[in-house]
């Protein structure tokens, strides 16, 4: 019997399999490509960029939790000018697909990072960040309103020929209303989803552990949370979902194909097990081989959910 | 001194080779991995046992010696929260995931300076490897060794055996001279002259206190910070430090783990001094 299929298409995206690592997690790739294999990876999304370098929050920023992690970085990052000309060249040098987060403060701010991404070559897809949620102005606030959303969504896919992927933001009483708004503004897929809005004390000072206050909290802690999100998302649009959220093995990303999703990120989890994307590929190889599934689509969506 | 480039860091799992206990919550721990056996002074390592459910992020060690010979290297551990503890309760034979050597270590002195080590309770670690390089390259040098206590300072055997030149100093006298660690440090300096160097490594007030006693005295002085550190190698952007160079109008939050974590501490905005 010849190998399972991994590859997979999103939209004109393809990737040579549907492992992709996370916003956030990777930095821009190139930090990472002396200890993680790029093509090893179906492709990178980078952390999130603005017009403008940003300098992110103080900290603590980060603090382990029960299984989970929270943090609050404040999407601190070299701008979108300063990637396209200093970071993207080292990067365009590996065999992976480069998905560029584009983030803004105004509607007009997304639109501009998604054309100058979009005319830079070696950027394979666009990740609208509309839902982060430890920054003042921007992220969160696109992402949970959905006349917002389908504002920015309708800007990017105007500026942009490439694959545009808004990134959802749990933090919403209906996923499906969001979902939607993405695909009538024209998305090719969605990004499903951030973090979860959290908030961690430290007991002996009444403060909170982070400098911000709040943060996102992401890691296995959140893994049936999102798998239920993705779930519902892709009973609700046409487009493909890709899952996130607290992925650590191939057993847990399976999960998410199951659910609905045709691709999934790693996040959390490269921070400890940077090679971790390998280790869930050959996972996924040996249980499609042994439901003798010839491609990972033929498991997209098929839960036997009893209603 | 010129020091041969380290080596990539190189992430493996490990065994934990031999394991000291050295009473309270402190432990020597020695694992093999050939690359960060070739690390240089002031580098560490990200460890996180292979057992250890629930626990998200490795945690980082500074590497307290190096045995190229063996591939193996050590750390002094304390036990402090989850992450720390895990790694505390390894036993010999277990395996880890270990990452490394990591950072940006100290600069070495030249030839003709006298090196002034201060090390802060469990700060001192680095301090033992580095004081093997100081020996080989035949420089002048002297450890200042601080803690709030006699049992803080449980590195002290460890050291008299590699015949490091000791200063002791605890706050309540129990070892030592009595006081700060920069009392004995002020007077040995006072008697150096200005071809000194120091660096230092331990919590961030004496640091900042060495700092500014290099300042004053117009020596060169390297600090190694020590953030919450969540990756390692500069993806996470949580172990970020204020660095503000010459020209530049305000500090900029710079990964300590790449930039890391040895700085030259001219460069270091301490906590106190952001918002002055």
């Amino acid at each position: 019997m010849t190998s399972p299929s991994l590859g997979v298409e999103i939209g004109s995206l393809k990737l040579r399999n549907p492992l992709l690592a996370a916003s956030g997690t990777c930095g821009y790739g190139v930090e990472i490509a002396h200890i993680v294999d790029l093509k090893t990876l179906g492709g990178i999304v980078t952390k999130g960029l603005y017009m403008a370098a940003r300098d992110g929050c103080d900290v603590p920023r980060i603090v382990e939790t029960p299984a989970g992690l929270l943090n609050a970085i404040g999407l601190q990052g070299v701008g979108i000018r300063a990637f396209v000309e200093s970071v993207l060249p080292r990067l365009r040098e590996h065999d992976t697909a480069v998905i560029v987060n584009v983030c803004g403060e105004t509607v007009e701010e997304y639109a501009e990072v998604a054309r100058i991404a979009s005319e830079a070559p070696g950027v394979h897809a666009l990740e609208i960040n509309i839902s982060c949620p430890n920054v003042k102005t921007g992220g969160i606030a696109f992402g949970t309103d959905p006349i917002m959303t389908h504002e920015v969504v309708a800007a990017v896919r105007k500026a942009s020929a490439l694959p545009v992927i808004p990134k959802l933001s749990p933090n919403v009483t209906d996923i499906t209303v969001l979902a939607r708004a993405c695909e009538e503004a024209g998305a090719d897929a969605i990004s499903c989803v951030n973090t979860f809005l959290g908030l961690a004390i430290d007991v002996e000072t009444r403060k909170p552990r982070l400098a911000f206050g709040t943060g996102g909290l992401s890691g296995p802690a959140i893994r049936p949370l999102a798998v239920r999100m993705t779930w519902q998302a892709a009973r609700a649009v046409k487009i493909p979902i890709i899952g996130i959220g607290g992925i650590a093995s191939a057993s847990d990303a399976l999960e998410f194909f199951i659910a609905g999703a045709a691709a999934v990120q790693v996040g959390t989890m490269n921070f400890s097990r940077p090679n971790i994307c390998a280790e869930i590929e050959s996972g996924i190889v040996d249980y499609l081989t042994r439901h003798e599934l010839g491609s990972i689509r033929d498991l997209v969506g098929t839960i036997k959910y009893p209603r | 001194m010129t020091a041969t480039p380290p080596p990539s860091p190189v992430d493996r799992e490990c065994r934990l080779r031999e394991r000291v206990y050295l009473g309270g919550a402190y432990a020597l721990l020695t694992f093999e991995h050939a690359e960060i056996a070739r690390a240089q002074p002031g580098q560490f390592a990200m460890i996180q046992p292979l057992v250890s459910p629930d626990l998200i992020l490795r945690r980082p060690f500074s590497i307290m010696d190096t045995d190229p010979a063996t591939d193996r290297f050590t750390i002094f551990l304390k036990a402090v929260g989850p992450g720390s503890a895990a790694v505390f309760r390894m036993e010999e034979g277990e395996k880890a995931r270990v990452l490394g050597p990591l950072g940006r270590g100290f600069t070495p002195p030249a030839s003709g300076e006298s090196v002034f080590l201060v090390g802060g309770g469990y700060g001192v670690a680095p301090f033992a490897l580095f004081s093997r390089s100081l020996r080989d390259a035949s420089i002048d040098f002297r450890l200042f060794y601080g803690g709030r206590n006699a049992r803080e300072l449980p590195l002290i055997s460890e050291l008299e055996r590699r015949r490091i030149p000791l200063t002791l100093s605890t706050d309540d006298g129990t070892r030592g001279e009595k006081g700060r660690v920069t009392l004995p440090l002020q007077a040995a300096l006072s008697a150096a002259g200005r071809q000194a160097r120091l660096y230092a490594c331990g919590p961030e007030a004496m640091m900042h206190a060495v700092s500014r006693i290099a300042a004053e005295r117009g020596v060169p002085c390297e600090v190694s910070l020590d953030p919450w550190m969540g990756c390692g190698v500069g993806t996470c952007l949580g172990c970020v430090v204020k660095i503000q160079d010459e020209g530049e109008e305000r500090p900029k939050n710079r990964p300590a783990c790449t930039e890391g974590p040895v700085f030259d501490s001219r460069r270091v905005v301490w906590p106190q001094e952001k918002h002055s």
